[in-house]
């Protein structure tokens, strides 16, 4: 349950994991997530408009400015006819090699490279269930992990108002993981990649943003996109009851669980500009939950999350469709339980990320498109410790990069084949690090190289 | 004098002439079809029968308002009572909401006259 918006292989904490929350993304938890995704085709059956409609290259969950309006308005519009049924299914085959194997086996069920999975199966409760409230929920079957559990909730209310003389979209929205309400595919909940590998090692940190809380925390936000121009968010998250998340497969009777204290606020505030043939948008967000190691009492790790983000999409007559996608997310935190714990070297510390991607989709069927990504932290010799694999041997989690994709969307247009119910995305992507956990080579203490975790990653994605 | 006077005057007109020109240029079909795909295409089909969030666009002109069979209309659709000529479709496509109060179309308008009228065209030619 990790987002689709990391490097491949990029695994975050998870309390699955015998690990502390702090070392968000840590230490190649191969087969500790899967990757969510936005490809929900009972939407389009719903609205009686392709995929094409709300999706760039016709395939989620990069939204066109169609397709976050459909969002913001609580995933509720129809075509104006009843007995919708809100269901759909995904299922995601997959194939990963790395330039060199890992020390272990990526999985419990895989080897140390070259594994052809069956990534994920899910199934959706997604659509309006009255004229103003709609759902997107996620179950996932992980191939690799062989279980399945809750993944992404997203449930909202959203009503058109007039307010100041002008329209508005106000809406509220429960949700399990901060920034899936993003509606503009800058944030990690929802950035590119879209697909990627869960079989390769990640980098050892990355903003709490950055997937550090999805599915262990339930928020609630109130939002408005007021005039076309305003969109404003504000929420708060805390951490969901153990027996609710052991229930839901979220983690396992003894993983560890972080516990937010009290309530972790999340806000967003940005100008949107719709011209139909081409939009933009720019905005800044911010989380900040004070955490409580395993639900410990005394001290907290307190994370404060500031963030910019932007996006531009041209789709002109949809021909030649063009999007760049951008966040920045800057960290500072300060470690107190951890330190008191042992299990830093420092009180305080930071992490940045820098995202950006560009696109191009021919006809709605050819895509490409390319990716960098920069982590920037702080040191620390005690909290980034040598590992073969994930470790850091500088105790530094500087990680960057790039990410290559070609896709192949057959369908998803007016007039397709079996559309609205035939649905699939065949992709090539290819990883590149430049830097992995702090150094260019021998970045583990054992003698493995950045370049050593890039990767090939083929993909076939269904989804009816 | 007379003669130069009259050249003068004619100068002026040709000159006004080529000033409104781009103003009063033929609608263009062809471009039409390219704003209906930038700006229609997500909510509106033109294929006979295939309703969308917006109701089939073939043969919208000349069409009675609210008249699709199996579309549910805003009850201020329903009782609009006229029926889509090229001017009243110009007119609503520009500020829907102004021309048709309480219509159900989230659609800010489009205001480039040339603009409307190749769509327009573009939409005319789609009849049976």
């Amino acid at each position: 349950m990790s987002t689709a918006s990391c490097p491949p292989g990029e695994l975050r904490a998870s309390p699955r994991h015998p690990l502390p929350t702090f070392l968000l993304g840590t230490l190649a938890l191969w087969a500790g997530t899967t990757v969510p995704s936005h490809a929900v085709p009972s939407y389009a059956r719903q609205t009686g408009e392709e995929c094409s409609a709300c999706h760039i290259g016709a395939f989620g969950p990069q939204l066109t400015a169609h397709g976050w309006k459909f969002k913001l308005n609580g995933y509720a519009e129809t075509d104006g006819k009843s007995g919708h049924i809100p269901l759909s299914a995904m299922v995601v085959g997959s194939w990963t090699d790395t330039k060199k194997d890992l020390a272990e086996d990526a999985g419990p069920y895989q080897g140390r490279n070259n594994n052809a999975v069956m990534q994920e199966a899910s199934v959706f409760l997604a659509g309006g269930l009255t004229e103003h409230l709609g759902t997107f929920v996620q179950g996932t079957y992980s191939g690799i992990e062989r279980k399945f559990a809750l993944d992404n909730a997203d449930v909202r209310y959203a009503q058109p108002l007039e307010i100041g003389g002008e329209e508005a979209i106000v809406g509220v929205t429960f949700n399990n993981n901060p920034s899936i309400t993003d509606p503009f595919n800058n944030l990690p909940a929802w950035r590119f990649p879209y697909m990627a590998s869960e079989l390769t090692p990640g980098p050892i940190a990355s903003p709490i943003l950055d997937g550090g809380l999805e599915q262990q925390v339930g928020g609630i936000s109130l939002y408005t996109l007021w005039n076309d121009s305003i969109f404003a968010e504000i929420g708060g998250y805390r951490t969901f009851s153990r027996s609710f998340l052991e229930n839901m497969n979220v983690i396992a009777s003894d993983d560890p669980l972080d516990k937010i204290s009290n309530v972790s606020p999340y806000w967003r505030l940005g100008y949107v500009k719709d011209m139909h043939s081409q939009s933009w948008q720019i905005g800044l967000f911010g989380l900040a939950p004070n955490m409580r190691p395993d639900g410990a009492s005394g001290a907290t790790d307190n994370y404060r999350d500031f963030g910019v983000d932007a996006s531009y999409q041209f789709l002109g007559t949809r021909e030649h469709v063009f999007t760049v996608n951008t966040a920045y997310i800057h960290e500072s935190r300060d470690l107190d339980a951890t330190y008191d714990a042992g299990g830093a070297q420092k009180k305080s510390g930071n992490v940045n990320r820098f995202d950006l991607s560009g696109s191009y989709f021919y006809d709605q069927t050819w895509g490409l498109t390319a990716g960098l990504f920069d982590i920037q932290g702080s040191s620390d010799n005690v909290l980034y410790a040598p590992e073969p694999d994930a470790g850091s041997r500088k105790g530094n989690p500087n990680t960057a990069g790039y990410i290559l994709q070609a896709d192949w969307t057959p369908f998803g247009k007016e007039g397709s084949w079996g559309s609205p119910w035939a649905n699939a995305r065949i992709g090539l992507q290819y990883t590149g690090y430049t830097k992995f956990n702090g150094a260019s080579h021998n970045y583990d203490g054992n003698g493995r190289d950045a370049s050593d975790n890039n990767t090939v990653f083929a993909f076939l994605w269904t989804a009816f | 004098m007379r003669t130069k006077k009259s050249l003068t005057e004619l100068s002026r007109l040709v000159i006004a002439l080529a000033l409104v020109a781009p103003a009063v240029h033929a609608a263009d079909a062809t471009h039409g079809a390219s704003v209906f795909d930038e700006e229609c295409s997500d909510c509106h089909s033109v294929k006979p029968d295939k309703n969308k969030k917006g109701p089939t666009l073939f043969g919208v002109v000349g069409r009675p308002a609210g008249s699709v069979a199996d579309f549910n209309y805003s009850d201020a659709m329903k009782a609009g009572g006229f029926t889509w000529s090229p001017d009243r479709l110009s007119s609503y496509i520009s500020a829907p909401k102004k021309t048709v109060p309480g219509g159900k179309m989230k659609y800010d308008g489009l205001a480039n006259d040339q603009a409307r009228a190749d769509l327009i065209a573009y939409l005319s030619t789609l009849r049976q």
